[in-house]
């Protein structure tokens, strides 16, 4: 099917237990461009099966500001995935 | 956000914090009180002796949302000069963690201003610790920062 839809690339940043799971802290990769936070959340967890728990104990952020599940991805975006936090 | 400068200092440390240049820092002629905020090392947590913590951040985010917190402080309260430092890294018992030191010309804001400020760093600051002890190691409990349900984000214009 004929589509204008593009790839863009993004920064995943990892965090806390989050960053033990996948084993790294950051990755960038190429997704297509009507993608959301939700949806890069739902590509790391097909790969790391254990993510999957941390959902809803998790907030995303794209671009060093909070930001919701459904936020659409632009390219360059940097996007993290942060556990409850614990700073103090 | 137009935050005017106020010789402020927000800063992400490795090294031991100097309280006392801290302290020194946000004092001038024209205030009547400092107040600070010195959290440190607690040698247990939940009754399990701790041997040592390690503190690590979303840097860049971390900085980011120290400086929103000293911009709410002065939009809230009348205060002068604000001090927000934490440490990263392996921090034994008893070192400081964060530290935190507003002035003020008069003690009740300094007083509020300061306790907003703790408060607002444990619940929005992309900061972790890992609690280490003699037969493992665990991400402290912390809290969920509050997000946007659902709406796309500001400051993007489609």
């Amino acid at each position: 099917m004929p589509s204008v839809s593009q790839t863009i690339r993004v920064k995943v940043l990892f965090f806390g237990r989050l960053k033990e799971i996948v084993g790294h802290a950051e990755e960038s990769l190429e997704f297509s461009d009507a993608a959301t936070i939700e949806q890069l959340f739902a590509h790391f967890a097909t790969r790391s099966p254990e993510l999957a728990k941390f959902r809803s104990s998790l907030v995303a952020s794209c671009n060093q500001e909070f930001a919701a599940w459904n936020t659409p991805l632009h390219s360059g975006d940097e996007v993290a995935f942060l556990p409850p936090v614990s700073g103090g | 956000m137009s935050t005017p400068l106020h010789d402020d200092i927000y800063k992400l440390m490795r090294e031991p914090i100097d309280l006392a240049a801290l302290a020194r820092h946000v004092r001038a002629p024209e205030d009547g009180a400092v107040v600070t905020f010195d959290g440190f090392v607690r040698n247990q947590s939940h009754n399990r002796p701790t041997l040592y913590l390690d503190y690590e951040a979303y840097e860049s985010m971390a900085l980011a949302k120290m400086r929103e917190i000293g911009a709410q402080l002065h939009e809230k309260y009348r205060i002068h000069r604000v001090a927000i430092v934490h440490r990263l890294g392996r921090l034994e018992i008893g070192e400081t963690s964060v530290f935190i030191a507003v002035s003020a010309p008069h003690r009740a804001a300094a007083f509020d201003a300061c306790r907003f400020a703790i408060d607002t760093l444990k619940r929005t600051v992309p900061i972790w610790k890992k609690e280490y002890f003699e037969d493992g190691a665990v991400w402290a409990d912390g809290e969920l920062p509050p997000a946007p349900a659902a709406t796309p984000r500001a400051k993007r214009a489609s």
